[in-house]
């Protein structure tokens, strides 16, 4: 799979080994001598890649590069390469969402099999992240009055209810709910329930006994 | 004889040494010069080659070796007894005649002068003019001088044994303090493991990636040579790195036993620096190395200072962890005087309790919660065997400051 990975690590002379090995199986190399290098030139997320980040590196240190990534929303999978790995901090990034935790000195097979796998990963992320794109440019087109409806139709409300919250009659209730479902191109209930939750409008665990 | 006293004298100093003089008494001279007999054997005396043997005990003074002489006293003692008793009534003709009054007597200078033993003399012998020896002149002035001689010797002895025993104890102090500061070392090296294996792993990660990649391009068709031969010079570069960082680790565990040397400070300070610079990185401390520009040489043993300069760098690290940011320590080497140089440790953190500015060179007290309290208290034993100096102080801008001053070695 070709893609750009970008390569974080102090180490010069590490770093034209893997630009190396990298360019020769076929993919794209960026490299970067400092943390504060990658945030300054940001990689694209849009554009299939990982990172190669080392966790020892003068200034910002690898797992504090992952936080502000993740902070800026990147999708972009981390690999982490480290000449020493402490549990603390193999845990510590994993939780944090890395794709994976090497120790150099590392074999090519093991190298390139995380970078495959880290951009087969970003594929995923990139896939759902569009689709989830167009849902919310597809909610966005709901009236202020629609996405009210939205919204107690998927805290499972019946029309009745939200008639009366609404102050209005079950009919009108009915036809902006046609209207909800037109617009977001879907026809079941659960499916605008899972559209709720992937937009962040439902918490992903529902809520017991909300009486609204 | 007829003799002039001047013949006399001149005939007693030719005598042969099987001869004795014999005096009796002397009254005139040949040339009917008077002479009391004391002084003419005076003056005989004066010249003569051999002894003279004289028969009365007032001769023994003026020069007589002495013999069987008369002595006026015991004479005149008896004729006294004798005389009571015919006072007494007793018939003279009864009382036999006195036969007394003769004894030996001899002149102790003048047996010197003609070296006769006193065991030679005849029994019963009284020997006059006997000079005191030293001892008997001098009895109490000797005993204090020889009881003082043999104070002072015992004193001495004390101090030797004293100075043996010290001479041993600082001998085995030292020995242990080098024990000591390897296991401190080891210690060190174990809180440093982290570090020497991240340094040790970025050259091998960059030999394997690259051998690998060497491996792929002579598999091809035609293989790029040239990028191959960059590889291996790069492989090289890796692998003598790889060593370097072998070697400094060796030399820091070496167990050496206290070996005074000239070191140059600013070049023990630069490797000290080498050697922590990841560990700083690590920790994201920034260290800075202000060198002195004059060379300073002082006279010790170069791993345990080295090891002082560590353990100070590592608990000024250690005093960093707590700030979030701007975690640095600064290094200085300066020249003190003529007599000594100083080194200073400064790091920008929160500084020591003032109460506890002394407190912290004392055996195992720490703060840390996994330390050993031992770092500091080591530094200072191998700065005090180096008749250096150790103190901390919090500077008024923040932080703390180590200070130790190292005498000069002489050129």
């Amino acid at each position: 799979m070709p893609g750009m990975v970008h390569v974080v690590d102090d180490d010069a002379s590490f770093r034209t080994a893997i630009e190396r090995r990298l360019k020769k199986a076929g993919y794209t190399v960026a490299t970067y001598p400092s943390a504060q290098q990658l945030l300054i030139h940001l990689p694209d997320d849009k554009e299939p890649g990982c990172i190669l980040l080392d966790v020892r590196i003068p200034g910002l240190s690898g797992p504090e590069l992952q936080g502000r990534l993740n902070e800026l929303g990147s999708i972009l999978p981390i690999v982490f390469l480290t000449g020493y790995a402490d549990v603390q901090t193999t845990v510590r990034t994993i939780k944090a969402g890395a794709e994976d935790f090497l120790t150099k000195p590392v074999s090519s097979e093991q190298l390139l099999g995380a970078i495959e796998r880290a951009l087969a990963h970003h594929e995923t992320l990139r896939a759902q992240r569009s689709k989830l794109d167009v849902v919310r440019a597809q909610i966005a087109t709901l009236t202020p009055r629609e996405r009210q409806v939205f919204e107690l139709v998927v805290r499972g409300k019946i029309n009745k209810q939200i008639a009366h919250e609404l102050g209005t009659t079950e009919r009108t209730i009915k036809a902006h709910r046609q209207q909800v479902m037109e617009k977001a191109k879907i026809q079941s209930l659960a499916e605008l329930v899972s559209i709720a939750e992937h937009l962040g409008i439902l918490p992903q665990t529902p809520e017991v006994g909300d009486s609204g | 004889m007829g003799l002039t006293m001047a013949e006399t004298r001149k005939k007693v100093a030719e005598l042969p040494d099987d001869s004795v003089i014999i005096y009796s008494a002397m009254y005139w001279d040949g040339e009917g010069t008077f002479y009391p007999p004391a002084t003419a054997l005076a003056l005989i005396g004066e010249k003569a080659n051999r002894p003279i043997v004289v028969g009365a005990e007032t001769f023994l003074a003026p020069g007589g070796i002495g013999g069987f002489v008369l002595v006026p006293d015991l004479i005149g003692a008896d004729a006294a007894r004798l005389a009571l008793r015919i006072l007494d009534g007793e018939a003279p003709a009864n009382i036999a005649p006195a036969t007394g009054g003769v004894k030996p007597i001899f002149n102790w200078e003048q047996m010197q002068r003609w070296n006769v033993q006193e065991a030679s003399l005849p029994a019963g012998s009284e020997i006059r003019f006997r000079e005191p020896g030293l001892w008997e002149k001098y009895r109490w002035q000797s005993v204090t001088v020889i009881s003082v001689l043999l104070l002072q010797a015992a004193l001495i002895a004390i101090l030797l044994h004293e100075r043996k025993k010290r001479h041993g104890a600082e001998v085995e102090s030292k020995h242990r303090m080098s024990e000591l500061a390897h296991v401190n070392r080891s210690a060190t090296a174990g809180d440093l493991s982290s570090s020497i294996a991240h340094e040790l792993n970025q050259p091998l990660g960059s030999i394997l990636t690259n051998t690998e990649t060497a491996e792929l391009i002579l598999s091809c068709q035609s293989p790029d040579l040239d990028e191959v031969r960059e590889i291996l010079a790069d492989i090289r570069r890796d692998d003598l790195r790889a060593n370097e960082v072998i070697r400094r680790l060796r030399s820091f565990m070496k167990r050496t036993t206290f070996e005074t040397r000239d070191i140059d400070l600013n070049e023990l300070m630069r490797e000290v620096f080498d050697f922590l610079s990841v560990q700083a990185s690590a920790r994201n401390v920034v260290l800075y190395l202000k060198a002195s520009p004059e060379v300073i040489r002082v006279k010790g043993d170069r791993v345990q200072l080295q090891q002082v300069i560590i353990n100070l760098i590592v608990n000024s690290m250690g005093a960093l962890a707590s700030i979030p940011y701007g975690r640095t320590v600064i290094s200085r080497a300066e020249l003190n005087g003529k007599k000594s140089a100083v080194v200073s440790i400064s790091d920008s953190g929160p500084g020591i309790p003032p109460d506890r500015l002394t407190q912290i060179f004392d055996p195992f007290f720490t703060t840390k919660e996994q330390g050993m309290g031992i770092g500091l208290s080591i530094a200072r034993t191998i700065v005090l065997a180096h008749q250096g100096r150790i103190w901390a102080e919090n500077e008024t801008e923040g932080g703390a400051v180590f200070h130790l001053s190292l005498p000069l070695s002489v050129a």
